[in-house]
């Protein structure tokens, strides 16, 4: 079945080493994405802080949470070659623990992304297609999740399940779940809309006097014709995820026995006077991450739906 | 109009009763807040635990509570603090914090859009030039960095290496420390930083919706025709333009308010600020429940509120917009 293009240049083919072989929206949209230097930067500070996870005992110089400095009285010390960002308020090397912190900071922006989209693609897709009642009902819902104060009910669970939670329970998985639970509001409502302009074209009517079961039509119809927008809105997510468990930490909500760059900026602080190195530098690497999937999210989106473009 | 009102306030009335029970879930999922509040005071009785149970009428239930909540909501009493302040009226203690978060936040809110919608619009009319491209470098880096860590910055350059503004705080402690003595400037003093924080964070975001939405109405035919009729340029830009391409940016600030209100918590914090949102972080650590409710309900009423003047900004600025 032939796809509905935005660009209509689908059917353009080239000849490759003797044989045709068709170009696919994908490689038209790779093109694209290439020669934008923008996006390019994006993503090769994803790769570094996915680097830095990777490869987190060996590029540390330090064990992670290591105190040892703390018995020597190297607490607070300014950046030197033994310890290239300082150390903190308890002798802990700060550049060790910005590079553990990348492995936290990457399982939040994908984990709670990867919830959050799971739901707003759902509602989305249902809502936008069955329309009627449905949309009705989940897009009160929906509307209730888009205006609630957001942060406040988020550090109001967090808080309150570390309280009922039995010990084991919580920790960063936790909040992950939660900030994921929170932020599907506006995605669901842009794919929904996204899904009403869709399901009035020709191919899904011809899918459906066919036969194709509504499920069929969701899934293997509709689903990847909006898969453009899901791509850019789930890499614009893990943004705003990143961003607010650094928040969340930073207030003292966050999981207390993760490393996260959040967390060291809440202790920091305490003594932004004394000791700047301390806070400056994780700083720079959540605005560094942030920054990667914002320019890869806004170069997916000039790549992969051209009318975008600003 | 008037129905109008009516009728997108009978609307607001569901969502405002869902984010109500929300929070009253959350709050009530923690279990006893009297077992919570007592547990660590080694001398209370279970006689005192059963008269702390009936005092707050925690004994009765879920629904029964939640109603009550409701009903005393309507007559403007949103209970006691548990703990804060010795207990002080929800009522009371917020209004003593309101008008600091307020100050902070529409100063931010008013110098953000004052200094972003020209910018923005320069910025379309010289689409790819120098200043275009550092404009919007700028601003995309602006969106990137967490707003308290703009602000630890801030006060690492402008309060401690620089000493021109306070660190912390909304006043001085002492008079002698008054700027020429004068309280108003030691308030502005002291507002300064935080309130440049704020709108660099607001700033950024809606330049760059100027900027994309003044280039879109650029390329209008109603502009063409405006220009060919003769129209000098600043009559083109500032009347025909400028008044459709602010219509996003109507929408943006309208969501935003609630999204600002409700990140007051992070701003308040880094700035020592003695509003509402650093009351709320209290409020949330000591698990003090009145005082969450009532700030939250609070907060979501006036985001409710300043969606609906969104929607009227919307027919002021957009006569092609009725309101029925």
């Amino acid at each position: 079945m032939k796809r509905k293009s935005p660009t209509g240049a689908e059917s353009q083919s080239r000849v490759v080493k003797g044989r045709s072989r068709g170009v696919s929206q994908w490689n038209i949209a790779w093109k694209r994405f290439k020669k934008n230097k923008a996006a390019l930067g994006g993503l090769f500070i994803i790769g570094v802080v996915i680097f830095m996870a990777a490869f987190d005992s060996l590029i540390a110089p330090y064990p992670p949470n290591d105190i040892s400095g703390f018995w020597k009285g190297e607490t607070r010390v300014p950046p030197s070659w033994d310890h290239l960002f300082g150390t903190d308020y308890i002798g802990r090397d700060v550049f060790s623990q910005v590079v553990y912190g990348a492995k936290a900071a990457l399982y939040v922006g994908f984990g709670a992304a990867a919830i959050a989209m799971s739901i707003a693609i759902l509602l989305g897709l249902v809502s936008g297609y069955y329309g009627g009642h449905i949309d009705n009902l989940l897009m009160r819902i929906t509307e209730i999740f888009l205006v609630m104060p957001f942060l406040l009910i988020l550090l109001v669970f967090l808080r309150v399940i570390t309280v009922v939670a039995p010990s084991g329970v919580g920790g960063l998985t936790m909040v992950v779940t939660m900030i994921g639970l929170f932020s599907w509001s506006s995605n669901a409502r842009i794919i929904r809309g996204e899904v009403l302009r869709v399901k009035e074209y020709e191919y899904i009517e011809a899918a459906r006097s066919l036969g194709a079961s509504g499920r069929r039509i969701l899934f293997r119809h509709l689903l990847p014709n909006v898969l453009h927008i899901i791509i850019v809105l789930t890499t614009l997510q893990i943004a705003t995820a990143i961003l607010v468990e650094a928040a969340v930490s930073f207030l003292g909500f966050g999981d207390p026995n993760s490393i996260t760059w959040g967390q060291q900026l809440q202790f920091a602080q305490e003594a932004v006077k004394e000791a700047w190195w301390e806070g400056v530098f994780p700083g720079i690497f959540i605005t560094l991450l942030v920054l990667g999937f914002s320019l890869l999210g806004n170069g997916l989106r000039d790549a992969l739906d051209p009318r975008l473009r600003e | 109009m008037i129905k109008y009102i009516i009728r997108r306030l009978l609307y607001l009335i569901p969502l405002f009763f869902g984010i109500l029970i929300l929070v009253f879930a959350a709050t009530r999922m923690a279990g006893d807040p009297v077992k919570l509040m007592t547990l660590l005071n080694p001398y209370i009785t279970p006689e005192a635990r059963q008269r702390l149970t009936e005092y707050y009428g925690l004994d009765k239930p879920l629904y029964y509570q939640f109603l009550v909540y409701v009903w005393k909501l309507f007559h403007g009493d949103l209970g006691n603090a548990y703990a804060i302040r010795g207990g002080l009226a929800v009522t009371t203690l917020i209004s003593q914090y309101m008008w600091e978060t307020f100050k902070l936040q529409l100063a931010g809110l008013f110098l953000s859009l004052a200094i972003s919608i020209p910018i923005g619009v320069v910025s379309a009319r010289k689409q790819y030039s120098k200043l275009d491209v550092s404009v919007t470098t700028t601003s995309l880096l602006g969106t990137c960095i967490p707003i308290f860590y703009m602000g630890i910055i801030a006060i690492i350059i402008f309060a401690y290496y620089l000493g021109w503004f306070p660190p912390a705080g909304a006043h001085s402690l002492f008079q002698e420390r008054y700027p020429f003595g004068n309280y108003t400037l030691d308030e502005l003093w002291h507002m300064a930083l935080p309130t440049a924080v704020l709108t660099f964070a607001l700033l950024a975001p809606v330049v760059l919706l100027v900027r994309s939405s003044m280039l879109e109405v650029l390329r209008q035919d109603y502009i063409l025709a405006a220009r060919a009729s003769g129209l000098s340029e600043r009559t083109v830009i500032y009347k025909h333009a400028l008044r459709n391409a602010l219509i996003p940016v109507v929408t943006y600030v309208g969501l935003y308010f609630g999204a600002m209100l409700a990140g007051a918590p992070i701003t308040e914090t880094v700035f020592n600020w003695p509003g509402v949102g650093r009351l709320f972080v209290e409020a949330t650590r000591k698990l003090d429940f009145p005082v969450i409710m009532g700030i939250t309900v609070l907060i979501t009423l006036m985001t409710l509120v300043a969606n609906l003047i969104t929607d009227l900004t919307y027919a002021y600025i957009d006569p092609r917009i009725r309101l029925e």
